[in-house]
């Protein structure tokens, strides 16, 4: 395995994230990563700070996997959402909150 | 004597002014001023420019909100924010040696604002409380009133968010504001106790984002409306006033003269205001309570001069009535040699003890290098005030005598007379 070219090696790591992906199995609920993800202080910052469209998005995506979850169901094929087409929503308001609580940590210990 | 030296004021290519005046203090005050007053908002972003007073501690491109803060306060700094319906002023004052650190969020602040629509959002209670302090003040109802009833437009706007804005200011609005109206050949940027050549580098580098003129502003157009305002109580606030001279015309003086002639308000606590006609003429007509003074505002087009009274619910139609015509002998000639020299001194000093300090010297520079790109000395302002001859002032209250009024009242008004009364 020790002469993979880097191309080779990205097409590899690439296709076993998409594995992953799939079976973590959030998307067979319709879910997004960023909807998954563990609600500590800074996440609920974030999620604060989101645009309205994009939160109502994230709050029908939400109520569906949670009605599917009940009922014992998941989606069919077709309407499970793709690795290619996961949209990182959060990441750019995570990081700015993330940003500024270490800006405050900084300066208080100064 | 010899006056402090100031610095010729520079103006940049990109249009910006630059002003500085070294006064040997330990503490500096720098500030930018911004052709953006209330007049310039436009009738679907009304209120921007109250929420942009609000919004200077925002975090900006180059600084968050908390490094903001912490950072002048750090320094023992100060920034501020003032709006009048031309201009918008961005302060700051320091001890000398910060000077780099709190420029550089001065600069972030008028330049390089965010508006996150959270940050702003969490304005609106600040807003709210604005609004209910200065719904307290008739003084200012009475003033915003009387600019929205004399003006078909720009003036005309309140230097206040109206009711129906206060939450609807979306930070795009407040872009737009900034885009158009914050541009280099619309600022000055002044400095007290600074370099003048650091304020130059920083002109130069850091102030030409937005260069050229942005949208040109209307000229205000005088309509001469009345506005009352019923809120009952004992008093009535009253102010009456016809279109005067704008600030760089030269009628602009003999407003101020005859303001003094007039009366602008005690010179002498718990006196008598032997001085000023229209407290000794309306005493004459009424044993109640009251008082009277000129008013006079100038601005770069156009200005108002008439008078204000605050008067009990009864006796306010016998106040505003002498008011007038007290103006009115004026106009006909009666006018004293002792009263023009007494009134030249007293603009004179209401003038130069107003740039004793550094706020009032700060805001002289600053108001003359917007508007006229050059600082006249107080020499040059006493002279001015001397040539003003009798003549003048008669004249200039023969212009209001005759010109359409336009007028603004709220208390109590049942005795209270409407405009074509008067």
């Amino acid at each position: 395995m020790a002469s993979k070219t880097p191309a080779a090696t990205g097409r590899l790591l690439f296709t076993f994230k998409k594995w992953y992906y799939n079976a973590c199995g959030f998307n067979k609920l319709g879910l997004v990563r960023d909807d998954t993800v563990y609600e500590n202080t800074d996440v609920k910052e974030a999620i604060r700070r989101l645009p309205e469209p994009v939160y109502n998005d994230r709050m029908f995506r939400i109520r569906r996997a949670l009605d599917l979850s009940m009922k014992h169901q998941i989606l069919p094929k077709d309407q499970w959402t793709k690795y290619e087409e996961d949209v990182h929503y959060l990441q750019p308001y995570l990081k700015e909150v993330i940003r500024e609580r270490k800006e405050k940590e900084e300066w208080q210990r100064k | 004597r010899k006056c402090r030296p100031i610095e010729p004021v520079t103006k940049l290519p990109s249009g910006l002014v630059i002003a500085s005046l070294e006064n040997y203090s330990p503490a500096s005050r720098i500030g930018v001023l911004v052709r953006a007053g209330s007049r310039y908002e436009t009738f679907d972003s009304l209120g921007v420019t109250h929420l942009l007073r609000l919004a200077s501690g925002l975090t900006t491109k180059g600084a968050s909100a908390f490094r903001i803060c912490h950072g002048i306060e750090a320094v023992g700094g100060c920034l501020s924010v003032s709006t009048t319906r031309e201009t918008m002023v961005y302060t700051v004052d320091c001890l000398r040696d910060h000077i780099d650190t709190v420029m550089e969020y001065l600069i972030n602040v008028t330049t390089a604002p965010e508006f996150r629509p959270w940050e702003v959002s969490e304005l609106t209670p600040r807003l709210k409380v604005d609004i209910a302090i200065a719904q307290q003040s008739p003084q200012i109802g009475v003033i915003e009133n009387l600019h929205a009833a004399a003006y078909k437009n720009t003036l005309s706007n309140s230097l206040y968010c109206p009711d129906y804005m206060v939450g609807k200011i979306t930070p795009d609005k407040m872009h737009t504001f900034v885009q158009n109206n914050f541009t280099s050949g619309r600022m000055a940027l002044v400095g007290l106790g600074v370099d003048h050549a650091v304020l130059k580098q920083v002109g130069e580098q850091f102030l030409n984002i937005r260069s050229g003129t942005g949208t040109i502003g209307s000229k205000a157009l005088f309509r001469g409306g009345e506005l009352r305002s019923q809120t009952g109580g004992s008093l009535v606030h009253a102010a009456v006033v016809a279109e005067s001279a704008a600030a760089s015309s030269a009628e602009a003086t003999a407003f101020g003269v005859l303001q003094h002639v007039l009366g602008a308000g005690p010179h002498i606590k718990r006196g008598t205001n032997s001085t000023s006609r229209l407290s000794q003429a309306i005493s004459k007509a009424t044993a109640q309570p009251f008082d009277a003074s000129a008013f006079n505002a100038t601005y770069s087009d156009t200005g108002l001069f008439g008078v204000y009274t605050i008067s009990q619910a009864d006796s306010a139609r016998d106040v505003v009535m002498v008011a007038v015509s007290q103006v009115g002998a004026i106009a006909q000639g009666n006018l004293t040699v002792a009263d023009l020299n007494r009134a030249k001194t007293q603009l004179k000093a209401e003038y130069l003890m107003s740039v004793e300090n550094s706020e009032g010297l700060f805001d002289a520079i600053g108001t003359q290098a917007l508007s006229e790109g050059t600082y006249h000395s107080p020499e040059a302002i006493t002279q001015r005030i001397d040539a003003v001859s009798s003549n003048d002032v008669v004249n200039a209250a023969k212009k209001f005598m005759s010109g359409k009024k336009s007028m603004a009242c709220s208390g109590n008004l049942v005795n209270t007379p409407f405009m074509d009364e008067i």
